[in-house]
């Protein structure tokens, strides 16, 4: 993607994206709601048109071809199966459009379906069928295609939680298979997290980060993608930039590791530290007072939902220990390795 | 001796709460049945009637059944009216069939385009197109009769044909435009991604969800068609074109001021039946839950 952008009107929502996704990957675009990412991967499809900005794939130019010349399939969040056909139809009627031979769409809508376990699905309707089927029916539909690209619109947001688990595996089970580049949109952390091979953070038309999982959750690019990856979030505390590789927070002094020359003395930063990175401590150099607003106890885990002295909330991880009871004020210190610091332009110090 | 004690007690419970579904139940049927009754009785009285002989027909009609025997009599008098009733009944048919087939080929294209298109002043000219409900179209028959004559197709059926068609489109396209509005639109991208385009896409994909409006659509074109008796009158002339309506007309008005009521009858019953076929035939696609299984 060179460039990419597209405007409703006079308002541009995609702003300049350029963008290689490797053969064979399995790329995410993750982001907050209306941060462009079902437009841009609209626009790869060929259902939304690109206002400015070409769009390749395989080394081919494909900015204005038909979303059916494209070599692409696309899975949809409300499945979008033809009601009035059955499995098998639904199955067939891309390569029926595409004047395939008879005998090929049997072969190709048999393997699929053997793939997907949907074998015994085929001549119901789709409104015979239970969500995780349909989004079955709906990946079998992608497949048949023999794309270069696949491509899911959010596929998991209509079932239920244990089927979205199963169907989340699903799916990297099916990319492991077929070897296909993928594109995923979702605002699902979890997914993005464990599907990607490649993760891609959009916001406000913009990629804000591209990298693998790990890279953008552990060196975050800015601001913006400490706070969005990760759950329950980064901590991001307002302090002061005191020099010296110091930052005065809620009262108490923190180091950092940075010189900071592009600081000035009492300079706005916000300090951010992730949640398991907190441990609970009896006090001592660098520790920090929390009050308990209260814990969440989660079997493995518990989150301690605090507040520092100067009414700034936070979250802990604590994982073991004597129990922690609302109320109770304890010591917090932060892994120093751990510590992120932003400039109030949201940029990354360290 | 205390579990056969509770045995009995429950089954007297379980026995009273089915007393208590019986009797809801039968209420429920009982007054179904009635109103059934009430709305089925006058085309069954006129059925009847109409199978009467000829002398029995003008006697008062009770009890409602023919009592000498059926007897075609009825009918054979309403043949000597006007050109013959079949001649009459196909003139209905054949319009009010073209009216159906037009009606519905431009109400799905019209439709299909104010749903899914965008082009300037669309809304303008979809309210423009609702607006013409408006207008009492007794008031434009002056206008419609000249327009007619001027393009040589007064005193044709096809001439009303196309007047009929245009009474009917305003409402039609309305209707089609909502049913391809309820069809979810990535249905449509879904098509278009496997390959169906415009047309095909139309008929192949999006036809078979919007065939409940289409239903609709021809059942009230039908039946508007077959019974408009205004526009008949004025806009046909000549005796053997003339459709059922007005044929009814001349029955209902009799000859040297004698009624025959038998013939009327047999009218009434003739004009019926096909809107019952027609109801029948397309009420199935009245069916609820088609796009059931599409998204969600």
């Amino acid at each position: 993607m060179t460039d990419i952008r597209k405007s409703f009107g006079s308002l541009e929502v995609i702003h300049g994206i350029d963008l290689r996704i490797a053969e064979g990957s399995f790329v995410v675009f993750v982001g907050p709601s209306g941060c462009g990412k079902s437009t841009l991967l609209r626009m790869i499809a060929g259902l939304e048109e690109v206002t400015d900005g070409e769009i390749e794939i395989k080394g081919r130019n494909v900015t204005d071809l038909d979303p059916s010349d494209r070599g692409i399939a696309m899975v949809f969040q409300s499945y979008a199966l033809y009601p009035h056909m059955s499995v098998r139809e639904n199955l067939a009627f891309g390569l029926k459009m595409a004047r395939t031979e008879t005998a090929e769409i049997e072969a190709r809508v048999k393997a699929a379906s053997a793939i997907l376990k949907i074998d015994h699905l085929l001549d119901r309707r789709p409104g015979q069928l239970s969500g995780g089927q349909r989004q079955r029916v709906a990946i079998g539909r992608a497949i048949v295609r023999k794309p270069d690209v696949f491509l899911f619109d959010e596929p998991l947001s209509n079932l239920d939680a244990e089927l979205r688990v199963s169907m989340r595996i699903e799916i990297a089970r099916l990319h492991r298979e077929l070897g296909n580049t993928m594109i995923y949109v979702t605002h699902d952390q979890t997914e993005a997290m464990t599907l990607a091979d490649r993760i891609v953070v959009l916001r406000d038309g913009r990629v804000e980060q591209e990298g693998t999982p790990r890279e953008v959750y552990e060196n975050p690019a800015n601001i913006f993608v400490a706070g969005f990856i990760g759950s329950p979030r980064m901590n991001l505390l307002g302090g002061t930039w005191l020099g010296n590789g110091r930052v005065r927070v809620a009262g108490s002094d923190m180091s950092v590791p940075i010189a900071g020359e592009d600081l000035q003395i009492g300079d706005k930063v916000s300090f951010g530290a992730r949640p398991e990175h907190l441990f609970v401590t009896d006090g001592g150099a660098g520790s920090i007072p929390a009050k308990v607003d209260f814990a969440e106890y989660l079997g493995g885990t518990q989150y301690l939902y605090c507040q520092l002295a100067d009414g700034q909330p936070l979250i802990a991880e604590y994982r073991s220990g004597p129990a922690v009871n609302a109320g109770s004020t304890i010591m917090l210190s932060i892994d120093d390795n751990k510590r992120r610091l932003f400039a109030a332009d949201g940029r990354r110090l360290t | 001796m205390i579990l056969s004690k509770m045995n009995a007690s429950m089954s007297l419970s379980r026995r009273r709460r089915e007393r208590k579904a019986f009797r809801a139940e039968s209420a429920y049927h009982a007054t179904g049945l009635a109103i059934a009754l009430f709305f089925l009785a006058p085309f069954a009285i006129t059925l009847l009637a109409s199978f009467r002989h000829g002398t029995e027909a003008r006697l008062p009609p009770l009890p409602p059944w023919p009592v000498n025997g059926i007897s075609l009599d009825s009918y054979r008098s309403l043949d000597t009216f006007g050109a013959g009733v079949w001649q009459h009944t196909f003139n209905s048919l054949l319009v009010s069939l073209a009216t159906v087939a037009l009606t519905v080929a431009v109400s799905v294209l019209a439709g299909y385009g104010f749903s899914r298109y965008r082009f300037p002043l669309k809304n303008v000219l979809f309210v423009l197109i609702i607006a013409t409900l408006m207008i009492p179209f007794q008031s434009i028959l002056t206008p419609l009769f000249i327009i007619l004559a001027r393009l040589g197709l007064n005193n044709s059926l096809f001439g009303l044909t196309l007047v009929y068609v245009t009474l009917q489109l305003p409402f039609s396209v309305f209707m089609m435009r909502n049913a391809f509005d309820a069809v979810p639109k990535e249905i449509e991208e879904a098509a278009r991604i496997d390959g169906a385009r415009d047309l095909k896409l139309l008929f192949r994909v999006l036809m078979p969800l919007v065939l409940p409006g289409i239903a609709t659509v021809a059942i009230f074109a039908f039946l508007n068609a077959w019974n408009e008796f205004l526009a008949a009158l004025v806009l046909l002339s000549s005796n053997e074109k003339y459709t059922l309506p007005v044929l009814m007309m001349a029955v209902r008005a009799g000859r040297l001021g004698a009624v025959n009521w038998g013939a009327v009858q047999a009218g009434v019953a003739v004009m019926t039946l096909p809107c019952l076929v027609v109801f029948l035939l397309l009420q199935r696609y009245y069916m609820r839950g088609l796009m059931a299984g599409a998204v969600k």
